[in-house]
């Protein structure tokens, strides 16, 4: 009898487990719809072409050029639903265009959208007066996050890295030196683009674009030049214009195409 | 019935099994027994440093942290029983070497002078060429390496197994027991022991620290000279953004008060970059030739000789390199000011700056008698 209640008892149990697997799965009414996800994969180019920290080039007027590093943060990245509401899928990144392959991968609500943006650059409240230890080792504002790109904690953090070194004319050895860093609030700015076909976000569907970066850009556009030879040099956290000049070319040197 | 005696039989196993996985412990050492779970050690994060990653697979524990100072002390590490680690990692020198380039057991002279060790537990990479990405791996190379301690570490690790003996008077079978529990003695324990050790070399009681604390005041000339470690560096009619500072912060960081950025630079010391091509020696990328990596500013008044290779023997020649601007290469770091006439520092702003530089001195770091040697 006893040996029979063992059994018995044993055998209510896996009913009881095999019922709670069961109902357990089984989704709410008003349970939110799992989100989808968007990919963007940052490409590195020199006037139309594919290219590589490294490589030398030669810009608008002539002069060899060798991009060394290139780092920039981004902060935020938001899609626009049909509302008009903008969605922040990721707080802040930093994109080292020296390691192929740059990507960020989010979560996104199940939605259409119509537009993507995202601010070159950190927003006031997360740049000076920040103490970099503060944040997780994983972070990228973190101590290590940062390396090499943070100056102080009244100046903040740099936005974008250009660095590498040029040549004044084609054969000479690339010697001088390039090296513009920008930053300051006041340096901020946002990318914006506005998409002609809206795309959607399917639950547990991956949606990816392709946004690349002219590196060419960032030196000549249709409201401004640099002459390297000139200005080859800028930390703006001291104030000095060109670093927002630049900032203002890089704002037009972004492409964004669906994959 | 059936049931019961299986149970049975499976719990008598267990018990066999946890008996016997103690096996290489003598019970007549263990006290506490050698199955206890090793004391996690309270690793005391200093004001304005970051968080500390520290491996899964080897937290910090107390017996972990005494056996690795045992390990990092320990001379029969080495084939003749003559080097420790500590040979050439000075406390008396900020656990640097005094000498340009280390000298083995053979008396054979690395190429190299022998880093700093001093708050590791936030360095990124490890060397000078950054080959290494983690401490323990790190700590493999000099123990093997035929230029410097020359035991193999099978040998190593029999010689640790056989301890007590003639070399060693410590039971390191109990102390590895009581850190890492039952098990083999092994290369990886070993280094696992001395990396929990070394994450412990905290210094963050210079007198800059405790200035940053508010605790004291920093003398006119140290505090000049602070500001010139965070100026930019140059003629602003030469080198716009110029501040003519010293332009130590791009790359001696002071974000979480580690002074290194721990990335890899050419700072002008060559134009051509054989015998020793640094951080390209590891990638194979011509662009990373002369590139070697920042070390901290922490204890280097104490610290000499500098550079990767010693070449300075004085911080005055340091800062006189700097200030020179470097010599033109094609990697040469664009913050170098190597062709726009130098830092053009005065005598007066050269000295302080090195009296800044003496302000991240802490002597209790280097005299801390938990670092030094137990045998």
């Amino acid at each position: 009898m006893e040996k029979h209640k063992n059994f018995f008892t044993i055998r209510l149990d896996i009913l009881v487990i095999a019922f709670l697997l069961l109902v357990g799965c089984r989704p709410q009414p008003n349970e939110p719809e799992i989100p989808g996800s968007i990919r963007l994969d940052f490409n590195l180019q020199w006037n139309g072409e594919d290219c590589a920290v490294g490589a030398v080039q030669t810009d608008h007027l002539g002069h060899p050029v060798r991009i060394d590093n290139l780092q920039m943060y981004i902060a935020p990245i938001e899609i626009r639903n049909e509302r008009g509401e903008w969605l922040e899928i990721n707080d802040v990144a930093l994109l080292d265009f020296g390691v192929h392959g740059q990507k960020i991968t989010a979560a996104a609500d199940v939605g259409t959208y119509n537009a993507i943006r995202f601010g070159m650059g950190l927003p006031a409240e997360i740049n000076t007066d920040i103490d970099p230890a503060s944040y997780a080792n994983d972070h990228p504002l973190s101590v290590p996050g940062s390396a090499g790109m943070f100056w102080t904690w009244s100046s903040g953090y740099v936005f974008v890295k250009y660095e590498g070194k040029f040549a004044t004319e084609s054969g000479e050895q690339l010697i001088e030196p390039l090296s513009y860093h920008c930053g300051t609030d006041a340096s901020y700015r946002t990318v914006v683009f506005e998409l002609e076909d809206v795309f959607a976000i399917e639950s547990q569907e991956l949606t990816a674009f392709t946004i690349d970066f002219n590196a060419a850009a960032a030196l000549v556009g249709e409201q401004d030049a640099i002459d390297i030879v000139e200005d080859p040099v800028t930390h703006n956290a001291q104030g000095t214009v060109l670093g927002e000049r630049l900032m203002d070319l890089m704002d037009d040197a972004w492409n964004l195409t669906r994959q | 019935m059936m049931i019961s005696k299986q149970l049975h039989t499976l719990i008598a196993s267990l018990i066999l099994i946890s008996l016997t996985g103690c096996e290489r412990c003598n019970p007549d050492s263990c006290d506490p027994p050698c199955d206890a779970i090793a004391t996690p050690y309270a690793l005391e994060i200093p004001p304005f440093f970051p968080p500390m990653d520290i491996p899964e697979d080897n937290p910090l524990t107390v017996e972990g942290v005494e056996l690795g100072r045992l390990l990092f002390w320990e001379k029969s590490l080495s084939a003749d029983g003559t080097m420790s680690c500590g040979s050439c990692h000075l406390p008396s020198a900020g656990f640097a070497d005094p000498n340009q380039y280390s000298t083995g057991i053979t008396g054979a002279q690395g190429v190299r002078n022998a880093m700093a060790i001093v708050n590791i537990g936030w360095s990124t990479s490890f060397f000078w060429d950054g080959r290494t990405t983690s401490l323990e791996e790190q700590i493999l190379e000099p123990v093997s390496h035929p230029d410097e301690m020359a035991l193999p570490w099978d040998e190593a690790v029999t010689r640790l197994q056989n301890a007590p003996n003639a070399t060693t008077q410590i039971d390191y079978p109990s102390r590895f027991a009581h850190a890492f529990g039952p098990g083999d003695i092994t290369a990886e324990r070993t280094t696992q022991a001395i990396a929990q050790f070394l994450r412990t070399l905290i210094s963050a009681n210079s007198k800059f620290d405790q200035w940053r604390r508010g605790e004291t005041t920093l003398a006119d000339d140290e505090f000049a000279g602070y500001e010139m470690f965070l100026r930019e560096g140059g003629d602003p009619e030469v080198t716009p953004g110029g501040q003519f500072g010293g332009d130590c912060f791009h790359c001696h960081s002071e974000a979480g008060l580690q002074f290194s950025d721990y990335l890899f630079r050419n700072n002008g010391l060559d134009s051509v970059f054989t015998p020793d091509p640094g951080l390209a020696g590891v990638t194979g990328n011509a662009l990373d030739s002369g590139r070697f990596k920042t070390p901290t500013l922490r204890n280097v008044a104490l610290s000499a000789p500098y550079m990767h290779d010693g070449r300075f023997q004085t911080l005055e020649e340091v800062i006189e390199h700097y200030n020179s601007g470097g010599v033109p290469s094609t990697t040469i770091d664009p913050f170098m000011k190597y062709n726009s006439g130098g830092l053009t520092l005065s005598a007066v702003q050269k000295g302080n700056l090195l009296a800044f530089l003496n302000t991240l001195t802490d002597t209790a770091f280097v005299s801390d008698p938990r670092f030094q040697d137990p045998h």
